[in-house]
């Protein structure tokens, strides 16, 4: 990883209409990085790419990529950029092949047989000569990502790559996305899913409501985060929550029909050989939300007048500012 | 994914390192690049088939029937083949000219709507400028090929199977088969600027309203209306604004004493609505936020 930086947005905002679709966000990618956007739907991501790409304009802020601004340089902005927003899109009449033949040319000094080589990396050689038309979701990505490779990218920007897709295509685009990661390029990922930011990136920006909940490491936020979620249901849920009671390591709240139990492993075990032996038959365990995604809920889903949950008070102020 | 597409991967980010940055493409390029896809679409292959062929099958038709005497030119069509060009012509500029330069200008750039492309267009190396122009002068060029094709189909086919008699003008003087010829050539050629202005609304309204059909149909909409609104009597100043009145300007070609004002004043008129037209039109399409498509 270098220090100079792919990306550089400072108090970049957005608005359309009376909505504030992006409030003054501050983000940073280093050249080499592999960075996750994260947030629900309507956070704001998909807007922060758009302005990347000169899309829509900021209505204010500073906005950089490899030193280079929109308002600066114009076209010159994307030298070096690829990517796509949001699920990528292709005239459908034509093949994909065609398609990439299209781009080529709008490209520039693209040589011919780029088409074929990035055409093979997405797997998708086979079928290249088909009408997109006839594309199931998952090869419209696929062709997305290997359009976005023809220009040979220094920075690569993926705005939900493995939305829409079957747990195969998931699999697959993350294998894909992974593979371009470690071949070096930057990588700024944009996705609502906490686990497959985890799974391939460095650092990470959670969006909520157009603002920055939390700026840093995946390692850091890992740290923060709660104890694991169980999900347990047994035959007298009243007496187990009592059982729960006065033990300072395990919450235990009710949870659509069933308890919700939070602790270390070791507080968890004793608690449910603790119900065995009152009484209470246990009659299912099984893990819930994973520790990154329950903070990644409690960042997001409390509304900004909200009291901090346990979770949340244990995030920085500094991340909660949104500023690294 | 298979196994060995890692290799490619590799391959792929290793060769970016290497490669110069792309160098950006010019409006020339985004121009082939529209040409392309126009030509792949069956509707602009087929507007263009029917523009060639359909003329010799209206010669053939008139041939076996009496002359359309209430028409311009229309009961000359058997005397002279320099008439039946101008008959087809008098008809498509009254209800075809727009509708074909529509066929593309209207939905040059709502298409991009239509199928979702902007943003992977316009995350290329290549400006909305330059794609505003590449595609401006790609519906230029068809609605200059159907006209040439169209001027060119009727008056070979005419001249044909009618023959290279004088024509009879307007005065009723005699015109001599080369000056004729001259004249239908000059004739059709004095729409191109009035289908310039046609094609240049076609884009306005196919970058404002992102709508295909309305990009289409505007264009047809507004030429009749234009026509109504020409046809009725004290609009002397408006007549002459209207994008239709061009059209007509040819007739002045076929008088004894040909007056040249109409066409002068109509290339003017067409010059304007499409820099009116193509003006907005390119505001519109660079201060628009691309959220959609």
């Amino acid at each position: 990883m270098t220090n100079s930086l792919a990306v550089r947005a400072e108090g970049l905002t957005k608005h359309y209409g009376t909505l504030t679709a992006v409030d003054g966000i501050s983000v940073e990618v280093a050249e080499g990085e592999v960075y996750g956007i994260l947030g629900p739907n309507g956070a704001g991501k998909t807007t922060f790419l758009r302005m990347l790409f000169g899309l829509v304009r900021p209505d204010a802020g500073v906005l950089e990529v490899f030193g280079r601004s929109w308002a600066r340089d114009g076209t010159a902005t994307l030298d070096g950029v690829s990517g796509f927003i949001e699920s990528p899109r292709f005239y459908p009449y034509l093949s994909g092949r065609r398609n990439l033949q299209l781009l080529a040319g709008l490209d520039g000094g693209v040589p011919a047989a780029r088409v074929a080589e990035v055409l093979d990396v997405v797997d998708l050689a086979g079928r290249a000569g088909e009408a997109v038309a006839g594309y199931s979701f998952g090869m419209r990505q696929r062709l997305g990502v290997a359009a976005s490779l023809l220009r040979a990218p220094r920075l690569l920007v993926l705005d939900e790559p493995a939305n829409g897709l079957d747990p195969a295509g998931i699999r697959d685009m993350r294998a894909l996305v992974g593979r371009l990661a470690a071949s070096g390029l930057t990588v700024l990922l944009s996705s609502h899913d906490m686990d497959e930011v985890e799974q391939i990136c460095d650092n990470v920006t959670i969006m909520k409501q157009g603002s920055v909940a939390y700026h840093g490491t995946i390692a850091a936020l890992r740290r923060q985060a709660p104890p694991p979620a169980h999900l347990l249901s047994t035959s007298d849920d009243r007496a187990a929550a009592a059982l729960a009671a006065g033990r300072p390591q395990l919450a235990v709240t009710a949870s659509e029909g069933r308890l919700a139990v939070r602790g270390t492993q070791a507080a968890v075990d004793f608690y449910v050989s603790t119900l065995v032996r009152a009484g209470v038959a246990v009659r299912s365990l099984t893990p819930g939300e994973t520790p990154l995604e329950a903070l990644f809920f409690l960042l997001t889903e409390s509304g900004p007048e909200d009291p901090p949950g346990p979770a949340a008070a244990a995030v920085p102020a500094a991340a909660q500012g949104g500023r690294r | 994914m298979s196994a060995g597409s890692t290799t490619g991967v590799r391959e792929a980010g290793g060769t970016h390192r290497a490669t110069p940055a792309p160098r950006r493409a010019g409006t020339g390029a985004a121009y082939r690049w529209e040409l392309v896809k126009l030509a792949a679409l069956v509707r602009t292959r087929a507007t263009l088939a029917a523009v060639l062929v359909l003329p010799p099958l209206v010669v053939l038709l008139l041939r076996g029937q009496r002359a359309p005497a209430d028409t311009l030119f229309g009961r000359h069509v058997h005397d002279s083949g320099f008439a039946v060009p101008l008959l087809l012509l008098g008809f498509a500029t009254q209800y075809v000219f727009p509708l074909l330069t529509s066929v593309v200008a209207g939905d040059v750039f709502a298409s991009e709507d239509q199928h979702g492309t902007w943003k992977t267009l316009l995350t290329r190396s290549v400006s909305r400028t330059q794609v505003f122009w590449a595609k401006t002068l790609a519906a230029t060029t068809f609605a200059a090929a159907v006209l040439v094709v169209l001027a060119a189909s009727s008056t070979v086919a005419s001249v044909l199977l009618v023959g290279h008699q004088p024509l009879t003008g307007l005065s009723g003087q005699s015109i001599p088969a080369p000056r004729a010829a001259l004249l239908v050539v000059g004739a059709w050629a004095s729409t191109a600027l009035p289908l310039l202005g046609f094609t240049a609304l076609a884009v306005l309204l196919s970058v404002r309203t992102r709508n295909p059909a309305l990009g289409v149909v505007g264009p047809v909409v507004a030429g009749l209306l234009m026509n109504l609104v020409g046809s009725l009597g004290g609009t002397g100043w408006l007549r002459r604004a209207l994008l239709s009145t061009p059209l007509e300007a040819w007739h002045g070609l076929f008088t004894a004493t040909p007056f040249w004002g109409p066409l002068v004043q109509g290339a003017v008129v067409s010059l304007l609505w499409t820099a009116l037209c193509l003006g907005a039109a390119h505001h519109s399409l660079r201060r628009r936020d691309i959220t959609g498509g």
